[in-house]
């Protein structure tokens, strides 16, 4: 076979271009890398709106501990005297805290509990916001020098919201300030107290530079002077903590809601409390009670997975209750003739308030946050299982605990059987035909307890007519009537805070902080004990509180699966993951004692100087 | 011959050098050109008959005419006719004989008898960049004739390469596309990528295996040790296996059709509770929920109590008073649907609705042709393919197109082509579900049609299986063409110049709609997405050959390469939600939604390599081998972009002595080869660090939402990245013994990856887990031996046997070089990785059994109660901390045999069977804890469990505690034998079908996966742990 000649030119052609090909290949500049899709921080981070952006990533993680199955808050719940792990039909969840909180064990899962999270998404925010602290003089395209300022104000703010929590939650923690771009593994504890020293003084330079309003979703001067408060309770600091709140609480820009308002305003049906918590309701600008929010909407790119507060914190209603007559009486079908899942939520009873949530802390029957149709009981509930209709004369009934017998008719009185506020965890949940809790703004700070943080620094100065102007405030908001200053001690506060924060408040953190203000301080509690920080970890308000008013750590309660809840005094500081501890081979990270590993502790670092890297 | 090299590529710049080959091209196409014509020749006409041993004529023998590349094939009956040049020598040659060059003299009839190659010494074998005997190779090289293996019908490479290959572990695939990974002896890499490169015709392959149809391939050859695979440098560290596809061959046009229908049925069942069986099960689920106490026969039958406890009492436990029936089911916690179906007695079978007999067929027709001047090869092949699991399949279409013509007598140019469109659209129904749905649910709403979301009717109890594959409409297709055009250029003095440009297109797209029919979207008013993806990848291969011979006793292969190559992708995907009026139009018009979500990801990379190899031959007994590579990517494009890779090997032909003489050894090679060879299989990016970004709301005071977006540092960058290196060092002996009775060959081999590419733990509170570096060495060694024996030949049976022995030792020797206070180097203990012990080592909590009844209160010290396991308490201190981590064993396994038997019967039938065993290794098996899902709303496979009145020491009670080790793992052995395949193969006898002009007519049959023993493992299978498929194929290739 003959190859004509042009053919073979035009092979010669593509050998030649294959060699120019080759031969251009070797410049340097060929193997230079070329991310075309993403942002690379040098180019970036350089700019003021970079700057900005690396500030979102602060302000949306804030937002992770209150979404999703499993959410951490809950955490934050059962580890106090309001809430248990309700999980009953299995061993895992944090029920058995004496056996299942170690160093080692899983500690960031839905089905044990979120410990880890809050270590391991703690730090993650102060990496984001130490990229701001770190760069904020790279850009040259600031506005102003308020600017500037306004930007590293909130990036201290942030960074200080994640040490207040982790002070409060682990104790003394590695202390980072700055951005690390190499690899370090020498790490070793700093005391809480240096860390919220160091914390203080960031807020207060903040403070003048973050303006009184900002964006819903954006960190307003409010915030920064509410967590300043916060940090001055920490540390003991009772009258800056006054004059921080009072500067938020004075400075006109917010107020205690105490008018109807909103959506739901002209509802004759409902009242102020329904209001403040409605998902349209809390970032309005009309809402002067709100100070920080993180934001959530339906079909909103960069939403989340939703709240899940109705199946995390409503009873496991939809079965194990029968009827008198034995048959089956509650079930989750939507769409049938009383149709409770869409109302109420299809409950798995995750989160489980105790007695002293259920019923302790109401004392006034005025009490909006505890009435009717806000507040939910299971007799508030009817059988429901469509079965019944026409065979059981209990169709439509409320629901009975026990027959006239004295049965009790509830499988699992635990998670099947608890009252819920149901104005709080009531979130519209328009993508599930069982609503688990949709998607909604969050409260992150909000000036109710603001009052009862100033309430509390009343207390430890015994300012205690003070204290009860503060906390009445907030009661009287709610169509309670007000203590007199007789009342005031701590306990009342922690009461008061159960109240009006469920759901809400970090109840774990400020505990904890409340047991270190008593044993720094050896102010006597209402129990009549003194602490101290000498045997911390065997002798502390949180365990005793705790102690003293559930019904399920002190009363070796089990599941029904057979697993017992315990604590103990040593659990007022959670353990510090040991992967942590074990990667970091080339320091100490301390462990809380009671926990294993507690034998390999140094001496914590007690200056800001030796934490900072050359 | 190393100095001259590197000077040639290190002193001057690799520009001129490129510029130098491109001018002595030129140069010598007017050269060659010159003296290409006025050749006189006088030809003879020689003609003959070719046989085997037998006397029974070979078709197809190949003919050439020594010097010339010209020749001719025999045809049925093994006669030829050839007009060659009188002084000319012919070669015949036929795969698995071996070739004989005749000189001619004067003769006209030569008549030659072909021996067969037992030993296959004389094959050719391709190297990278070039091709050698297997007498001259001086590096561990194993090759498998595809073309053998037709009879059991390979469905992929890796059915191809699966027992065939000591050395190389070919993973499992159930689904019907099929497939598997690939590792060449053993892992020598902690993060980077471990499976092999792959060189499909001379050019390097990124594309999917899949793609390319066995049935167009020829051979394949493994390069196993770093000598061999030094040529390909940088992505060589895991070996390289090199695909060879079929080429025409000379005589006439040929025309083959290769058609087979299968079955794929499931291998084992792992049954599930029936409708009786789960009562009782579900039973002893509630008791031990209970475990804290309940009444007794609280959750027992009312139709069997005993006498002691009256129904009343027994109804009277939770205040019931209705049908006892009843009553006792919603103590099971069954729904009210399934409490009516027991009433009606109507019960589901899911497992029977999970598996179906996959029907299978494949279809290849080729044309295929050669004569002097031009060679052609060109194939469509289909095949479809459905799974075991409903709704699994595959179905692609694949066309190769390799042409090659001599242009003139200096230059020869060609192009292989291969296309490939892959459907892979299937949506497979979830058959995991099964156990999650009561025999008593119900699949079908009231109207008897409509599936049943949850047929349990019970929010965590599982889905319909079917539920979502009926409301998802899918498009998922990827269409590549991948092709390599060459020219290949004969210069003088020996000098070859051959260069490669491959291009590689792939489009990929993806539809997905899931129909707001479908509960989950109903609300989102339905979602669509469109995702559409082209990848553009080319490479360009210039290489300079040199062969020459000197007194018939130095003889030097020299070759040169200069290669680039670069990639780009562009992938925009968009996905949409709420399709108002209705989502009806599916992703077809995704505008139609509220919601639109956009992104795209582009990459991009560009790499080069520059290789020099000498093969030295003295006397046909000594054989050497230098390479060296100088590679450059753009992943490590920002301190170290290039590296250099050498290598040294020698072999020893030493029957070739004098001095050897022994009667039973026919031949005897001993091979030592060093070399270092690089991995960059990485992130093209995993160097960078990027900012991960995301969109966030703000709300003005004025109610109005406003997006941003989050930017955060994601990855630790590392700009001193570089490659990893794996230096090998392989020691090989081939032999034949017994007349060819028995030949093989043993390689011992010790390998040291350095510079590991590793995702090194990083305490979390730097807000990052790991940082890509390069830090610690792994240690390989190992030991394979392959055996090939024709145990018996007989004019009726004919018996082959192949027998493979691999086993290969990992050692991790140092990772970070950070040292505790006496010195000893430190572990890894988050990515549970330890100086000394091997990277598959399982570190964990050891299961010693189930606490028993007598033994409450030991029990009850860790937290837990019978049934439950126990772990041991290495420190005694009453908690699980690593401390009480032990090493256990291995997840790799130990060692790996295969074993091939061939016989050919009466001529015309052709039988062989193939088995292998992994030994040695374990896996977790925490089905013995009894506690997966939640058992009181779904069911369960068959298997035993603990109870007080029927105790044993493996399996837990059911919903067991984990106590204190949350999260713990059963471990146990993954040992098994697995005879893999049976086939069966009929040619019809020539004499039948010559009349029809047929040249060559089989029908064969096989089984893949025909049955396996395992000593521990049963559940499913020990090796895919689900189902298996067993495949029966029945075919018929016809030649014309």
């Amino acid at each position: 076979m003959k190859i004509n000649i042009k053919k073979s030119t035009f092979y010669l052609g593509l050998l030649a271009t294959g060699l120019i090909i080759s031969t251009t290949s070797c410049d340097e500049s060929w193997l230079e890398p070329k991310p075309l899709s993403f942002y690379a921080p040098e180019n970036t981070f350089n700019s003021s709106s970079g700057l900005w952006s690396a500030l979102v990533a602060c302000e949306r993680n804030m937002r992770h501990e209150y979404t999703g199955d499993g959410s951490p808050i809950l955490t934050e719940h059962i580890f106090t005297e309001v809430a248990v792990e309700g999980t009953t039909d299995k061993s895992g969840p944090a029920q058995d805290m004496n056996l299942l909180i170690t160093p080692d064990a899983n500690l960031n899962s839905t089905n044990y509990n979120r410990i880890g999270w809050y270590w391991y998404e703690g730090f993650k925010g102060i990496k984001y916001a130490n990229t701001v602290i770190s760069r904020i003089d790279d850009p040259t395209d600031y506005e102003s020098e308020a600017e500037r300022n306004h930007i590293l104000g909130t990036a201290y703010f942030h960074r200080a919201l994640r040490y207040y929590r982790l002070t409060n939650q682990f104790g003394d923690v590695p202390l980072i300030l700055e951005e690390i771009l190499e690899p370090r593994l020498d790490f070793y504890s700093t005391t809480r107290e240096v860390i919220l020293r160091k914390m203080k003084e960031d807020l207060e330079w903040a403070e003048p530079w973050v303006p009184e309003v900002m964006d819903r979703g954006q960190v307003p001067k409010g915030a920064v002077q509410h967590l300043l408060t916060k940090v001055n309770l920490a540390l003991g600091e009772f009258d800056d903590a006054i004059a921080s709140s009072s500067r938020l609480i004075d400075g006109g820009t917010h107020a205690l809601m105490t008018d109807r308002f909103g959506s739901t305003g002209n509802d004759p049906e409902r009242n102020l409390i329904w209001d403040l918590h409605r998902p349209e309701n809390k970032s309005a600008s009309v809402n002067t009670e709100a100070i920080l929010m993180v934001m959530d909407r339906v079909d909103t790119e960069g939403n989340s997975g939703g709240m899940s507060s109705m199946r995390q914190a409503v009873p496991f209603w939809i079965t194990n209750i029968n009827t008198p007559n034995g048959n089956r009486g509650t079930i989750d079908q939507p769409g049938i003739e009383i149709d409770l899942v869409s109302k109420y939520g299809r409950g798995i009873g995750r989160l489980r308030g105790t007695w002293y949530h259920q019923s302790m802390i109401w004392d006034d029957e005025n009490d909006l946050r505890h009435a009717p149709g806000n507040w939910m009981d299971m007799t508030d509930m009817v059988y429901n299982n469509p079965a019944l209709k026409g065979s059981d004369e209990y169709y439509g009934e409320p629901l009975q605990f026990r027959n006239e017998e004295g049965t009790v008719l509830v499988v699992d009185t635990i998670r099947s059987w608890f009252s819920w506020p149901h104005y709080k965890l009531f979130i519209p949940d328009p993508q599930n035909i069982r609503p688990s809790g949709g998607h909604s703004d969050w409260y992150i700070f909000r000036l109710a307890e603001t009052y009862l943080l100033r309430a509390e620094a009343y207390v430890w100065k015994r300012d205690l007519a003070n204290a009860a102007n503060d906390l009445n405030a907030v009661r009287t908001r709610a169509g309670a009537a007000p203590y007199g200053p007789e009342k005031m001690n701590i306990g009342t506060i922690l009461d008061e805070r159960a109240r009006e924060l469920y759901y809400e408040e970090p109840r774990k953190t400020e505990l904890t902080r409340m047991a270190f203000i008593f044993a720094n301080t050896g102010i006597e509690a209402y129990n009549g004990k003194t602490y101290s920080m000498d045997n911390f970890s065997e002798n502390n308000f949180l365990f005793d509180r705790i102690m003293s008013v559930t019904d399920f750590y002190n009363k070796g309660v089990s599941t029904r699966h057979g697993d017992t809840y315990t604590y103990s005094p040593y659990h007022v500081l959670w353990p510090i993951p040991a992967p942590a501890i074990n990667s970091n081979t080339k320091g100490i990270i301390n462990q809380n004692k009671g926990y294993s590993g507690y034998e390999n502790n140094v001496p914590p670092l007690t200056t800001i100087e030796e934490n900072i890297s050359e | 011959m190393k100095n001259l090299l590197q000077t040639l590529h290190f002193r001057v710049s690799e520009k001129k050098i490129l510029i130098l080959c491109f001018c002595l091209m030129y140069i010598s196409v007017g050269f060659t050109a010159e003296i290409s014509d006025g050749r006189i020749v006088e030809d003879i006409t020689v003609s003959g008959v070719v046989t085997d041993e037998d006397g029974e004529g070979i078709p197809g023998v190949t003919i050439l005419i020594e010097g010339q590349g010209t020749g001719t094939v025999t045809n049925i009956d093994g006669s030829y006719k050839i007009s060659v040049p009188e002084d000319a020598q012919l070669t015949f040659s036929y795969v698995g004989f071996v070739s004989q060059t005749v000189a001619i003299g004067n003769q006209s009839e030569i008549n030659i008898t072909l021996v067969m190659d037992t030993a296959s010494l004389d094959e050719v074998v391709v190297i990278g960049y070039g091709t050698a005997r297997k007498r001259d190779l001086t590096g561990a090289v194993s090759s498998v004739t595809a073309t053998k293996l037709e009879n059991e019908n390979p469905n992929s490479i890796q059915d191809v390469l699966r027992g065939n290959i000591a050395g190389l572990n070919v993973g499992l695939s159930t689904s019907a596309k099929g497939g598997g990974s690939l590792e060449v002896r053993g892992r020598t890499s902690l993060n980077a990528g471990s499976s092999p490169l792959i060189v499909l015709d001379g050019a390097i392959y990124y594309g999917q295996l899949a793609d390319i149809n066995p049935n167009d391939i020829e051979s394949i050859d493994v390069l196993k040790d770093a000598s061999s695979a030094a040529v390909f440098g940088a992505k060589a560290a895991n070996g390289v296996v090199l695909v060879n596809t079929k080429k025409g061959k000379l005589g006439k046009a040929q025309i083959k059709i290769n058609s087979n229908w299968g079955l794929a049925t499931m291998a084992k069942n792992e049954p599930i509770y029936g409708p009786q069986g789960f009562l009782s099960w579900r039973e002893d689920v509630m008791e031990s929920i209970n475990a804290g106490g309940f009444e007794p026969y609280r959750f027992s039958n009312p139709n069997t109590l005993p006498d002691n406890i009256p129904l009343d009492t027994w109804l009277n436990y939770d205040g019931s008073d209705g049908d006892p029936e009843t009553v006792w089911m919603q103590r099971l916690n069954m729904q009210p649907l399934e409490i009516a179906n027991y009433k009606a007695r109507e019960s589901v079978n899911w497992y029977n609705m999970m598996f179906q007999n996959g029907l299978r067929q494949d279809h290849t027709v080729s044309l295929s042709g050669r004569n002097e001047d031009f060679q052609y090869y060109w194939s469509m092949g289909y095949l479809d393919n459905e799974g075991l699991i409903v709704g699994d399949k595959f179905t692609t279409i694949r066309s190769r197109f390799n042409i090659e013509g001599n242009v003139n007598d200096w230059l020869t140019v060609g192009m292989n082509t291969q296309f490939a469109d892959r459907d892979e659209s299937q949506i497979p129904v979830n058959w995991g579900d099964m156990v999650n749905l009561s025999p008593w649910g119900e699949p079908f709403l009231e109207d008897g049609v409509s599936l049943r979301f949850r047929p349990n009717e019970e929010v965590s109890g599982g889905r319909h299986p079917y539920y979502t594959p009926s409301f998802t409409d899918r498009l998922q297709k990827e269409t590549t063409i991948n092709a390599t055009i060459f020219a290949a250029i004969e210069l003088p003095f020996g000098i070859k110049f051959r260069t490669n440009f491959t291009p590689r297109y792939e489009f990929y797209e993806r539809y997905n709609h899931e129909m707001a029919a479908h509960q989950d979207f109903e609300n989102m008013g339905g979602r669509a997405s469109r995702r559409q993806r082209k990848v553009y990848f080319w490479q360009v291969d210039n290489i300079l050959s040199w062969n020459k011979n000197f007194n018939n006793k130095h003889n030097f292969d020299v070759t040169l390469l200069a290669n680039a190559e670069k990639f780009q992708s562009w992938d925009n995907s968009m996905t949409n939600v709420g399709f108002e009026p209705h989502d009806r139009l599916g992703y077809h018009n995704i505008g139609a939604g509220i919601n639109p979500i956009i992104s795209s990801n582009d990459e991009y990379h560009t790499a080069d390599a520059l290789m020099g190899r000498v093969i030295y031959t003295l006397s046909d007994k000594y054989i050497t081998t230098f390479s060296v590579r100088r590679d450059g990517y753009s992943a490590f494009g920002q301190s170290n972009p290039r590296a250099t890779f050498t290598s040294a090997a020698f072999a020893w032909i030493f029957t070739d002595e004098d001095f050897v003489n022994i009667p039973w050894l026919d031949f005897g090679k001993l091979r030592a080869s060093w070399g270092v060879n690089g991995n960059r299989d990485i992130g093209r990016y995993a160097a960078l660090s990027d900012l991960q970004t995301g969109k966030y709301f703000y709300q003005r005071p004025s109610g109005e939402l406003y997006f941003v977006s989050q930017l955060y540092v994601n990855t630790m960058q590392n700009s001193n990245l570089r490659w990893e290196k794996t230096t090998s060092t392989n020691i090989g002996l081939d032999f034949s013994l017994f007349n060819s009775i028995l030949d093989g060959s043993i390689e011992v081999y010790d390998m040291s990856t350095t510079d590991l590419l590793v995702e090194r733990s990083l305490p979390d509170i730097l807000g990052f887990n790991f940082v890509y570096d390069n830090l610690g060495e792994v240690r390989n060694q190992g030991l394979e031996v392959s055996l090939n024996s024709e145990v018996l030949k007989t004019s009726n049976l004919t018996w082959r046997a192949n027998l493979n022995f691999q086993m290969n030792r990992n050692k991790i020797i140092s990772l970070y070089g950070d040292l505790d206070e006496n010195g000893e180097e430190l572990d890894d203990i988050g990515n549970r990785w330890f100086i000394d012990h091997p990277i598959d080592a399982i570190w964990d909590y050891k299961t010693n059994g189930i606490w028993q009844t007598p033994e409450a209160d030991q029990a009850s010290d860790y937290g837990v109660r019978p049934g439950d396991f126990k772990i041991e308490d290495v420190n005694e201190d009453g908690l699980y901390s690593n401390a009480d981590r032990q090493f256990l064993g291995f997840r790799e396994p130990r060692s790996r045999w295969s074993l091939r038997n061939e016989f050919k019967v009466w001529k015309n039938f052709d039988v062989s069977f193939m088995m292998y065993a992994y030994l040695g290794h374990m896996g977790t098996f925490n089905q013995k804890k009894n506690r997966q899902g939640f058992l009181d709303r779904s069911n369960s496979y068959i298997l035993p469990y603990w109870t007080e009145e029927n105790p044993n020491n493996e399996w837990a009670r059911l919903y067991s505690s984990e106590g204190g080790a949350g999260g713990f793992n059963v471990y146990q052995s993954r040992s098994f034998v697995r005879l893999e395949n049976i086939s069966i193969a009929y040619t019809v006898p020539r004499t039948l079908v010559e009349s029809a002009k047929i040249e060559n007519l089989r029908f064969y049959m096989n089984v893949r996966n025909v049955g396996f023993y395992a000593t521990d493992f049963n559940f499913w299978d020990p090796e895919s742990a689900g189902p298996t498929p067993r495949i029966f194929t029945l075919g018929i290739d016809l030649t014309l």
